[in-house]
């Protein structure tokens, strides 16, 4: 995996999606909804402006899921990039889309991943084998294999935070105040006013996948011209066996709990 | 979005992307035959392993319904030196903290943050969805913050006391208990086999001068020093204990290598270079702000809050802001579009740029002259101005005068008469001269002044040569052009220009701001000099200026409850410091000296401006024993031997029990230095902790943020059940010394009456009492239901005993909200910072301009100036180091997420698990590097291998050190304590540290590490340096 100046390039090939011309939910993808109440549809706007690339978000989700070592569900993709000359950093907050067309669905072979009606895509781990498909599907990279559960594990959104009248733990704890969140079929809801208004853009328009994340301040101009170096290190052979892990596997499985959790 | 590090190796990749699913699918049949549970079981088939969240808000109502078996309390990190205040959610019932945000009452965390007299519960639903309240006020923790909770359950954490087993250093401890801990460390003795050991008894020595033929060195006590780190808000205890009950002058904190030059050159500007008083920009309200040799939302203090201002600012308020900096940090957000900029700078050359900013501004006059020429608060003050300087101010300038380089007194001219005492001092007015007649008058007696003149000015003497101080300052602005300036920093002339026309375009809403990057061997006066430019806007107490801040509702005086501040019997330390922050002319070696007929230079530098050194204890100090020899020292969460730019040399004086005959720290955890200790007494660890703490500066309301344990401390318990910690463990050597202030009756109501410090809540609760009882009015007391919501309960039999009736429901206010914090709106008045800097800023520094180098006896200016970095006896670094030899220099830059103490947090390093190098583009070109290359580093002062990360946003020449890793301990070395071995955690050693490859003072004769001349802080920016590349990533 290019880590991922592609990945990063394409997904700033976006396109503008105003809140008026959302177009509505697939009727195929609508009927195969299953919980969560369908008055709400949550979705959140990222205004990278604010965004500091501190990684509370990262940090927080990760303290607040339980997420295992070394994944991640949400992150910052942290870039150098450097334009005509003049160099600055670039942060992209990246999380599930909670897509409305989510191509992660259809290839569950056990209909684990689904859709609550409130539009936040979930896994079912009681009923997931681990395959990976959806894995491979998401063109977002927003999944994986949870290496303590051999399941797919994402962002829920902190769905059990919201469902309590509380916000998404990355939300929380956003420094800048670039993380926003809300319901998009509430129209006074800032969301749908930053939808409405701001004209935001989402990732990988191109693949249809009708994403609910937003982001305000994409430059399409970095499109293609992009010399950017990943900021945000990651390890080098002087961490090759950190923290009892084998790190040549995805889901590689804990060596010996040599750390506390 | 789990990473394989092996396969981003490949792809030179860093962590960009979410998931990297990598294995290979035929692990997909293999699944689906073994189906899930191939792991364990999660609790919810939907939220995994998430806790139940830590209350309930009805999205309609916004009613709050707490969990059972969870709390939610408001108390401060250390994660870091910012000490923000927090919500910590704990499970009760495992005493673990879940997880961090912020505390929505302090700006520290949040902006706008909430009433002070807002409910707890109500404070809850501010955080919720309910109304969508928790966007707008959000409260967060930092990445660091979010993290830092894995130090309270770390397996490397000391929780008993350890006496060490075998020579220093070995990584071998035996628990003991604590009473035998105390014993032993008063009494000393044959404590390990080595001989006998002096105890602290025995060290008490408040009579007998170190040596008699230098009594200015103080009594034998001072050979006992004590190092702390990050003041933590216990400060005031520690000091009771160390200074006012034990009686040694040798207490010093970090900041001689943190960002000291930065403050010496604040304090040269602000008149007291001892507090070193600073401002820092208002970005809230600011148009537009140069930092320079910091950047917000990467670096500074406080870091949190001026990411979350400066975010908000350039998206949704006014402020442009450039960082200057020889690294390219997140400040720039390219998505900020021009709002954010950066400017590439030669290390250590911000006074070179910062006086081409002041060249400019006097050849344009683009000076703040109508806030320049009051020369009194009252004329300021009619004139509409909400400060004061001191430009109009005459200075002495006659070659050879006594009084040569001193500002002109109402005395010098005859005008009044005092005695001794008095000349010379507050009652001793400046003088300035009238614009309208030319004649001289007393500076507090005039409106506005002459800003310039060189000339004379008849005195009963004679005729003086004297000139302002902004004459001076204008003089030493003009002595390089432009181009010469722009020569020195790299910055081209028209960048310098440019920057000083939008400086000057704004009126009192721009400022310039620096801080760590001035830790270079110029600091002091690169700091001078880019404070100086405030001075120039005369922006200082403005709205969008420079403000001072709010300052702290003080815990420690003497009231308004109890007396803190003294004790009868407590001891007035005397001496010379261990870091020579004393005029050397006042000592007996000076004398001496003079007599020989070669007073300079001394032995080792002396700092007559400087506040305590830590930087000089552990060379000189230490190694060296001058200006004498310490026999015991204590390290209370400090750790020098990391911290200090090349003081891994000296680790082995300090492991040398010959050098150093005790060594005893006070720390949750065995870091670099602590692991050369004799004793470690185990200290708690952030939410187990009591502390007092404020912000470094940038808040413009008064605050003190309330740190109390709302969990039930690791450490041992003593019979009593107290916790082990630095509280129980200052009171029982006092005990056991018999020291005044400390045990029943220590602590004085303002009635007389007298109360026990024989606990950590004995002082800390009685402390909260102080800051409850301070400002306007008191605050409210708690109601039960503030009390239920908050995690205060845990402390309500702690409260009533101690307490009294009308006290303990206004402390537990102050602990349910985290602190005691003004309301946002009392920050400003009108356009003026409501807590304004009332005295008089400098712009010709008297008391810098008549000190002198103790080692060549010149005298340094006593205005900004920009000298480039020297050595101690004033030889140009790159005499010494030629630039053909050491082609780059190396600089240190915060990291976002790591901090000195933080590597053990599993969860940080697998974020970011080590600090390569960055390498500048074009100069990895040339030598044949790419990213993810092992280097190898050398400057004179040691080499090391780091990891290559090729960047366009380094300097070229420079070589760009993220700070936090290249640890020896914390983990990186397994220690064994009694039969029990710790984990090996190899990745804890990632990286580099910079300080590994610090200098000495190649001019000075004894131990030394370089430091910057005048402040004697450390030097971690622009040490020369070369590289070569020594293999491919494996």
């Amino acid at each position: 995996m290019d880590q991922s100046r592609r990945n990063f390039c394409l997904g700033v090939g976006a396109a503008t999606a105003g809140a008026a011309t959302l177009p509505p939910v697939p009727a195929e993808a609508a009927a195969t909804r299953q919980g969560g109440d369908p008055a709400h549809r949550w979705g959140m706007v990222v205004d990278v402006r604010k965004c500091v690339g501190c990684q509370a978000c990262t940090v927080a989700c990760i303290m607040e899921n339980d997420v295992p070592e070394n994944s991640f569900r949400t992150i910052v993709s942290t870039y150098e990039v450097t334009e005509e000359g003049r160099s600055g950093t670039y942060m992209l907050p990246r999380l599930c889309n909670h897509c409305e067309d989510p191509p992660c669905i259809p290839v569950c072979p056990t209909g684990a991943t689904y859709q609550r009606r409130d539009g936040i895509v979930v896994v079912d781990n009681t009923v997931c084998v681990g395959c990976a498909y959806c894995v491979q599907a998401c063109p977002y990279d927003a999944r994986f294999i949870n290496h303590e559960t051999q399941t797919a594990d994402k962002c829920t959104f902190c769905v059990h935070r919201v469902e309590a009248g509380l916000l998404p733990a990355c939300v929380e704890t956003c420094v800048g105040g670039a993380r926003i969140f809300g319901d998009l079929n509430d129209p006074g809801s800032t969301v749908s006013a930053l939808v409405r208004d701001q004209a935001p853009k989402v990732l990988k328009p191109e693949q249809g996948t009708q994403p609910r994340v937003f982001y305000i301040g994409l430059d399409p101009k970095f499109q293609g011209k992009v010399d950017g170096t990943p900021t945000l290190w990651r390890p080098s052979a002087a961490a090759e066996h950190d923290d009892g892990y084998r790190v040549d596997e995805a889901h590689a499985e804990p060596r010996a709990a040599k750390e506390h959790a | 979005m789990s990473i394989p590090r092996r396969l981003l190796l490949k792809t030179t990749a860093a962590g960009g992307a979410l998931a990297a699913f990598a294995a290979g699918f035929s692990e997909t049949g293999r699944k689906l035959v073994k189906g899930a549970w191939a792991g364990g079981k999660p609790e919810n088939a939907v939220s995994g392993n998430a806790p139940k969240p830590e209350f309930r808000v009805d999205p309609a109502s916004g009613d709050i319904v707490p969990t059972p078996g969870q709390i939610v309390a408001y108390t401060g990190c250390i994660g870091c030196t910012t000490l923000c205040g927090v919500r910590v959610r704990v499970d009760t019932e495992r005493n673990r903290v879940l997880r961090v945000a912020g505390n929505p009452y302090t700006p520290m965390s949040t902006d706008p943050f909430l009433p002070y007299g807002t409910p707890v519960k109500e404070s809850f639903k501010a955080l919720s969805r309910f109304q969508e309240k928790g966007l707008n006020g959000r409260s967060t923790a930092c990445g660091r913050g979010n993290a830092v909770l894995e130090n309270v359950t770390s397996p490397f954490r000391v929780t008993t006391p350890l006496k060490r087993v075998g020579p220093r250093g070995s990584g071998r401890w035996e628990p003991i208990p604590f009473d035998r801990l105390v014993r032993e460390v008063c009494d000393g003795g044959d404590l390990f086999g080595e001989g006998p050991v002096e105890g602290l008894a025995a060290l008490r020595d408040l009579k007998t001068p170190i040596d008699p033929a230098a009594p200015e060195l103080g009594p034998r006590v001072n050979q006992v020093a004590l190092v702390t780190g990050v003041p933590d808000g216990r400060e005031s205890l520690a000091q009771r204990f160390f200074q006012q009950a034990y009686g040694s002058i040798n207490y010093v904190g970090h900041g001689s290598y943190c960002g000291g030059a930065y403050r010496a050159g604040s304090g040269a500007v602000f008149g007291d270079t001892k507090k070193q008083p600073h401002a820092k920009p208002d970005i809230a309200n600011a148009e537009f702000v140069v930092f320079i040799g910091t950047a917000p939302s990467n670096a500074g203090n406080p870091f949190k809050r001026q990411a979350t201002l400066v975010a908000k600012a350039r998206t949704d308020g006014a402020l442009r802001y450039v960082v200057v900096d020889p690294v390219l940090t997140n400040a720039r957000a390219a998505a900020a579009g021009e709002r954010a900029g950066w400017i590439p700078i030669r290390p250590g050359t911000d006074g070179a740029f910062a006086m081409g900013i002041i060249r400019w501004m006097f050849e344009n006059d683009r000076i703040d002259a109508k806030y320049l020429s009051q020369p009194n608060g009252k004329a300021a003050e009619a004139a509409g101005e909400a400060g004061w300087c001191n430009a109009t101010h005459l200075v002495v300038v006659q070659a050879g005068h006594p009084r040569e380089g001193r500002l002109l007194r109402a005395s010098d001219m005859g005008w009044v008469t005092l005695d001794d005492k008095e000349r010379y001092g507050d009652r001793d007015a400046f003088v300035v001269l009238d614009p309208a007649t030319g004649a001289p008058a007393a500076h507090d007696a005039a409106a506005a002044a002459t800003l310039f003149h060189d000339g004379g000015v008849p005195t009963p003497a004679g005729d003086l040569a004297v000139k302002t101080g902004l004459t001076l300052l204008r003089e030493e602005a003009m002595r390089l052009d432009l181009g010469a300036y722009a020569d020195a920093c790299g910055v081209p002339a028209d960048v310098i220009a440019g920057l000083a026309r939008e400086l000057t375009s704004h009126g009192k809403k721009a400022a310039v701001n620096a801080h760590g990057g001035m830790m270079s061997g110029s600091g002091f006066y690169n700091a001078f000099a880019v404070v100086t430019i405030n001075t120039l806007l005369g922006n200082l107490n403005w709205k969008g200026g420079t403000i001072v801040g709010g300052g702290r509702f003080p815990e420690g005086g003497d009231g308004p409850r109890y007396r803190l501040a003294g004790f009868p019997g407590q001891v007035k330390p005397a001496g010379i410091p261990l870091g020579r922050n004393v005029p050397y002319e006042k000592t007996a070696e000076f004398k001496a000296a003079k007599q020989a007929g070669r007073a300079y230079p001394a032995k080792a530098p002396w700092y007559p401006t400087a506040p305590g050194l830590t930087t000089e204890w552990m060379s000189s100090g230490i190694a060296d024993g001058y200006p004498y020899p310490v026999k015991a020292l204590l390290l209370w969460n400090a750790n020098p031997v990391y911290g200090i730019p090349g003081a891994h040399r000296f680790a082995r004086h300090l492991a040398d029990p010959k050098t150093v005959p005790l060594v005893v720290a006070i720390d949750p955890f065995i870091n670099e230095s602590t692991a050369l200790a004799d004793y470690i007494v185990p200290d708690t660890v952030l939410y187990e902790t009591w502390g007092w703490t404020s912000a470094w500066g940038g808040v413009p309301t008064k605050m003190t943020t309330a740190r109390w344990p709302v969990l039930v401390p690791r450490t041992d318990k003593l019979p009593d059940g107290q916790p082990i910690q630095l509280e129980p463990f200052l009171i029982a050597l006092a005990e056991r010394l018999g020291l005044p202030g400390f045990g029943p009756g220590a602590i004085e109501d303002m009635d007389g009456n007298r109360y026990p410090l024989e606990t950590a809540e004995d002082w800390h609760l009685r402390a909260g009492a102080n800051v409850a009882w301070l400002g306007k009015q008191p605050v409210p007391d708690a109601g039960d239901e503030d009390i239920a919501f908050s995690g205060v309960g845990r402390l309500l039999p702690a409260l009533k005993a101690t307490l009294k009736p009308e006290e303990w429901r206004k402390v537990a206010f102050i602990l349910a909200r985290g602190g005691r914090y003004q309301n946002q709106a009392e920050g400003f008045e009108g356009d003026r910072a409501a807590q304004r800097f009332a005295k008089p800023l400098q712009v010709y520094n008297e008391a810098v301009g008549t000190s002198k180098s103790s080692i060549t006896g010149r005298r340094w200016p006593g205005t900004a100036s920009w000298m480039p970095a020297v050595f101690a006896d004033g030889t140009p670094v790159g005499d010494v180091h030629k630039p053909e030899d050491w082609p780059f220099q190396l600089v240190s830059s915060k990291s976002v997420l790591v901090s000195a103490y933080t590597i053990g947090a599993t969860r940080l390093r697998h974020l970011h698990p080590e600090n390569p190098v960055g390498v500048n583009a074009e100069d990895a070109g040339r030598l044949g590097i790419e990213t993810g290359d092992r280097i190898r580093i050398a400057t004179p002062g040691g080499a090391e291998l780091a990891t290559a990360i090729v960047r366009h946003g380094v300097m070229p020449g420079v070589l760009a050190v993220e700070h936090g890793f290249g640890h020896k301990e914390y983990g990186a070395r397994a220690h064994v304590i009694g039969d029990r071995r710790q984990p090996e955690v190899p990745g804890i050693a990632a990286g580099v540290n910079l300080n590994d490859l610090g200098l000495a003072d190649p001019t000075r004769p004894g131990a030394s590490v370089w430091v910057d001349p005048v402040a004697g802080t450390a030097v971690r920016q622009g040490i020369p340096a070369k590289i070569e590349r020594v293999g491919s990533p494996t």
